[in-house]
């Protein structure tokens, strides 16, 4: 664009406003190693201190490993449930002449607008009757299921775009339509496959209302839960320890930021357009 | 959110939710307050109950031989006396599991038939008509029944007059101060930045949107509680400390949009940047050798080209703030009072996280319902911007 | 492998394409399905590979009625019109590709995708992508693509229209060359008259899913059999004056002449309609009916000028003359003829006298 204008008025509005969250991630990395005098706002000395919740337990509190392990294996399953019936589902949505596409293609839509506060009240009922309230399978479930109509959504978009001629061709080619799906049009799409994948895993990584519904007790605990728990429980508002522990669970997060932002922004952005 | 499912069905109860709503309907106050209060009396009945459930028999005949008849006006107190006994239960586990059994009240105790809840509301000793009684049966049975008396409810309660005003504040002043507005101004402003620093901004201005939500209204509240960093700032300058974010309905609600409008933002931004890039760059040119200066070309070039991702970012971003309730739950929590309650978070609160205890299945899905209708009917909106035909064109492979 | 479509109806939803198409591609031979966009000629070419399914009549191989056999047993090769490589995979993968779903062992392959690259040109590509192969070359690999299973018909779908203009002169023979070296039965569709004529051994000539005429290119230009054919035959296309019998004669009075009747139209009665075809090649300064214009536009193409020729009445005509005399300038009056021999004479529902 034309340079004929100064930007820096612009950049220093920016700045401005981008002040909040600078200061909130800045005193997040710092806060956790330091220590600070109440009513400062400069650290005082470096310390560990803040992290011994990874060798000794919360009073309270299950271990913070546990709950790691919970919420990997949380959000882990989502994706393999979300990722594997997605990318399946929705070619047949895109590719195939199913009976009731339509009605399919139209619920898929209207789940996809539904929140989850209007089911999970539902969700609750159900699990309870069923025997897996309290337990992570129940919660899996329901989050993937509740992922899935995203899921299906984006992965149509993707497979949408792929030119019928490719299709076509391998049919030609004497291939039958699973081999057709497997080794032509999924390799097409395997960006779209990648970037719901991410996102998935970071929906169910950042999870909190279900888990802390579905699954609240102590050995089924998730981070965001074993998180929330300890800022209600603790009477000391600790807010070194709660960043530490916050740190931690972000930790995944933050790795997945820095090296895909691109196509976590896309999915983000564009995710609901598909 | 260990009492009462109603999903077995068929059972009685009465809770404090119900007495309430049975005093707004003009229920006899001093009876539902005596239906209310729990007291404890060493009663034969109690006795025997114990006995079979296998509390210590020297702690029952200590009790009936010298103690039979004695009141006790609350829980806590009876434990007490409970523990001054020569045989005095030993854990503590032991004194909770012996106490239920002298509870003279009906308040959260359940009753598997019709005909044991109206004998155990006659025990209690009350003058109640025949009428007070069937409407207290019909008020505390759990199972189904079909009844629209959740929506009933939903029209009279002044509360909810209250929760959709706060809801219709919460979501138009976000959507316009962030989610559209902010949105517009970072896409725009980015757009006419160096593509680094545009990435700067952008990447920081996703932060909210990435980090889990317990961590980020953690960090919400590092920022804004007693203790917190806005007070170390204004402390400078003689500000005593206060919880920004809940003193008052006013820094409630500031705090509330802003969190949410932090992370609402970003989706706009994103949309609305990757439209911009899209509009020719000819048609800029263009427009600044015609002597358009960079407000009129926002103005008449470059709004009117993105006028459809507003409009679908407006309708998407009216939905999610409409339903999510998982920021102010985790921060407010719809306090100070019920100032910051939106709808969605009422349905929650009612369903799920009661403050008496007793939770309202019932009313809580009806609340959501209501939510299910506005969700289909803006779905139905989208249909219209997402060309659904195109969607649903047919398959070109016949096999 | 001869090809017979019998009764062949298409419909898409309400929509009826193709309505009791009959058509018969013989063993050996490259047909061309020529017409304007949206008359039918893809959803044929379609119907014969068997990606979309028929309505209403059969398709047989060589005699054997195939009209329910799934595509992947039909061994037909198709190029599309986008080439449809598999852009994740080489180029050898790509030729590879039908044999590999065979499951046929790894020497065979590389034998038989050697064979083909060499029958193309295009044995140093077979390590590229490709997005690292230009149009032409893309083009190539999708026919070696086609040919891999020694199909018993190649068909083509509209192959040249994604290429430039020079790189289309380039394939043009280069595919009747491959054909005419297999051997194979092929269907062309193409919406390019120039296409059809310089590739095809027959050309069927498609409007609004119907066959007008099935002919050999030289046949149908000299002998259209309706107006739609004459004009859509020839380039720059031929041009229509009405006419009208008058005593054994005929008088186009917008060009102000009158002969007479020539003996396909003798038997015409009196005060007939007729439409005049004249071909531009056939409006020259020699020839004895003289018709006055002005000449109203001029290209000049290097070998050959074009003209159009405004007549008073507004109608225009068209006229090609080799350049070795200096071109005329718009605006010039002339008075060039016709001779009654070369014209084409339709009645009033087109169809030719």
């Amino acid at each position: 664009m034309s340079h004929n204008l100064k930007n820096w008025p612009i950049v220093v509005g920016l700045i401005l406003a981008t002040i909040p969250i600078m200061l909130m991630y800045l005193y997040l990395f710092v806060d956790t190693f330091t220590d600070t005098l109440p009513g400062e706002m400069i650290p005082n000395r470096f310390t560990l201190v803040h992290w011994r919740f990874l060798w000794e337990n919360i009073e309270g509190k299950a271990s913070v490993w546990l709950a790691m392990l919970n919420t990997l294996i949380f959000a882990g399953s989502v994706t393999l449930i979300v990722l594997s019936v997605s990318s399946t589902s929705s070619y047949a949505l895109s590719r195939l002449n199913l009976p009731f596409r339509r009605q399919f293609l139209v619920g898929v839509l209207l789940l996809h607008a539904f929140p989850s506060i209007t089911l999970i009240i539902a969700i609750f009922l159900i699990l309870q009757m069923v025997g897996l309230y309290n337990t992570l399978i129940g919660v899996i479930l329901v989050k993937a299921s509740l992922q899935l109509p995203l899921g299906i959504w984006i992965m149509k978009g993707f497979y949408d775009s792929v030119p019928w001629e490719i299709e076509m061709a391998g049919i030609q080619d004497g291939a039958s339509r699973f081999t057709v799906w497997y080794r032509l049009v999924l390799p097409q799409v395997r960006p779209g496959f990648f970037a719901l994948g991410l996102f998935s895993f970071l929906e169910g990584w950042s999870e909190y209302i279900l888990p802390t519904v579905l699954a609240p007790a102590n050995d089924v605990q998730v981070l965001s839960v074993f998180l929330a728990q300890l800022i209600q429980d603790d009477q000391h508002f600790d807010f070194n320890l709660f960043k530490s522990v916050g740190l931690f669970y972000a930790t995944p997060v933050i790795i997945f930021y820095l090296f895909f932002q691109d196509k976590l922004m896309n999915i983000y952005g564009g995710g609901t357009k598909g | 959110m260990s009492t009462s499912t109603g999903i077995t069905g068929g059972s009685y109860q009465t809770t404090p939710s119900i007495l309430r709503s049975l005093a707004d309907q003009g229920f006899d106050r001093s009876t539902l307050k005596h239906i209310g209060t729990e007291s404890y009396l060493v009663s034969e009945r109690g006795l025997q109950a114990a006995a079979k459930a296998g509390t210590k028999t020297e702690l029952v005949e200590e009790l009936r031989e010298r103690y039979l008849g004695e009141t006790f006006a609350s829980r806590r107190l009876f434990e007490r006396f409970l523990k001054t006994l020569d045989n005095r239960p030993r854990s503590t586990r032991a004194l909770k599991t012996t106490s239920p059994y002298f509870r003279k009240s009906l308040i959260n105790e359940r009753f598997n038939g019709e005909d044991e809840f109206r004998r155990a509301l006659k025990e209690l000793g009350l003058d109640l008509s025949r009428e007070q009684t069937d409407q207290l049966v019909r008020a505390s049975y759990t199972g189904w029944i079909w009844t629209l008396e959740n929506f009933r409810k939903m029209f009279l309660l002044p509360e909810t007059r209250q929760i959709l005003l706060n809801t219709g504040f919460y979501v138009a002043s976000t959507l316009l101060l962030f989610n559209v507005g902010f949105a517009l101004v970072l896409a725009i402003t980015t757009f006419y930045l160096p593509k680094g620093q545009a990435a700067i901004f952008r990447a920081l201005w996703f932060l909210p949107r990435i980090t889990p939500s317990v961590l980020y209204v953690l960090l919400w509240k590092w920022l804004t509680w007693d203790t917190g960093f806005i007070n170390a700032v204004v402390a400078n300058f003689g500000v005593t400390p206060r919880n920004w974010m809940l003193d008052t309905a006013a820094n409630a609600w500031v705090t509330v949009i802003l969190i949410n409008g932090f992370i609402g933002a970003s989706m706009g931004m994103i949309i609305f940047s990757s439209a911009m890039t899209a509009i020719p760059k000819q048609m800029l040119y263009a427009s600044e050798v015609d002597g358009a200066n960079r407000w009129q070309q926002i103005r008449h070039i470059i709004l009117p080209q993105i006028k459809w991702p507003i409009l679908f970012v407006t309708v998407y971003q009216t939905l999610s703030l409409l339903t999510s309730f998982e920021q102010i739950f985790l921060s407010t929590d719809g306090g100070p009072g019920s100032s910051t309650e939106v709808w969605a978070l009422s349905a929650y609160h009612n369903a799920l996280d009661n403050y008496w205890g007793n939770l309202q299945y019932g009313y809580g899905a009806s609340l959501a319902l209501v939510l299910v209708v506005v969700g289909v009917i803006m779905s139905l909106l989208y249909l219209r911007l997402f060309r659904f035909k195109e969607l649903v064109k047919l398959p070109r492979i016949e096999q | 492998m001869e090809i017979v479509l019998e009764n062949f109806t298409k419909r898409f939803g309400e929509l009826t394409v193709i309505e009791n198409m009959n058509l018969k591609i013989n063993e050996g031979e490259m047909m061309a399905l020529l017409g304007p966009s949206g008359c039918g000629k893809s959803t044929t070419l379609f119907a014969i590979c068997g990606i979309q399914k028929l309505n209403g009549g059969s398709v047989y191989f060589d005699g054997q009625d195939v009209t329910l056999m799934p595509t992947q047993q039909r061994n037909i090769g198709v190029v599309f019109q986008s080439f449809a490589l598999y852009p994740h995979m080489t180029v050898f993968q790509n030729i590879a590709f039908p044999l590999t779903v065979r499951k046929e062992d790894k020497l065979t392959i590389k034998k038989n995708v050697g064979e083909m690259a060499e029958l193309v040109h295009i044995e140093e590509l077979l390590e590229r992508r490709p997005e690292q192969l230009s149009g032409g070359q893309q083009q190539r690999v999708a026919l070696a693509r086609a040919l891999i299973r020694k199909p018993g018909a190649l068909l083509m779908d509209e192959p040249l229209a994604n290429l430039d203009a020079k790189l289309r002169l380039e394939m043009r023979s280069e595919i009747r060359r491959v054909q005419l070296e297999t051997g194979i039965s092929a269907v062309l569709v193409t919406h390019d008259q120039v296409e059809a004529m310089s590739m095809s051994d027959r050309i069927a000539i498609m409007k609004d899913g119907k066959i007008l005429q099935v002919a050999s290119p030289d046949e149908m230009y000299q002998r259209p059999e309706n107006d739609f054919i004459a004009g859509f035959l020839g380039n720059p296309p031929i041009a229509f004056l009405d006419g009208i019998i008058s005593a054994g004669n005929v008088k186009i009075s917008s060009g102000n002449i009158e002969f007479p009747c020539p003996e396909n139209i003798e038997k015409l009665p009196d005060g007939s309609h007729i439409s005049v075809g004249i071909r531009p090649e056939f409006y020259q300064p020699g020839n004895p009916y003289k018709i006055s214009g002005t000449v109203s536009f001029v290209e000049i193409q290097g070998r050959e000028n074009l003209y159009d020729i405004r007549l008073k009445d507004g109608s225009l005509l068209r006229s090609i003359q080799s350049a070795n005399v200096s071109p005329l300038s718009s605006g010039t009056e002339v008075d060039w003829g016709v001779n009654p021999e070369q014209l084409f004479f339709f009645d009033n529902s087109g169809k030719r006298l």
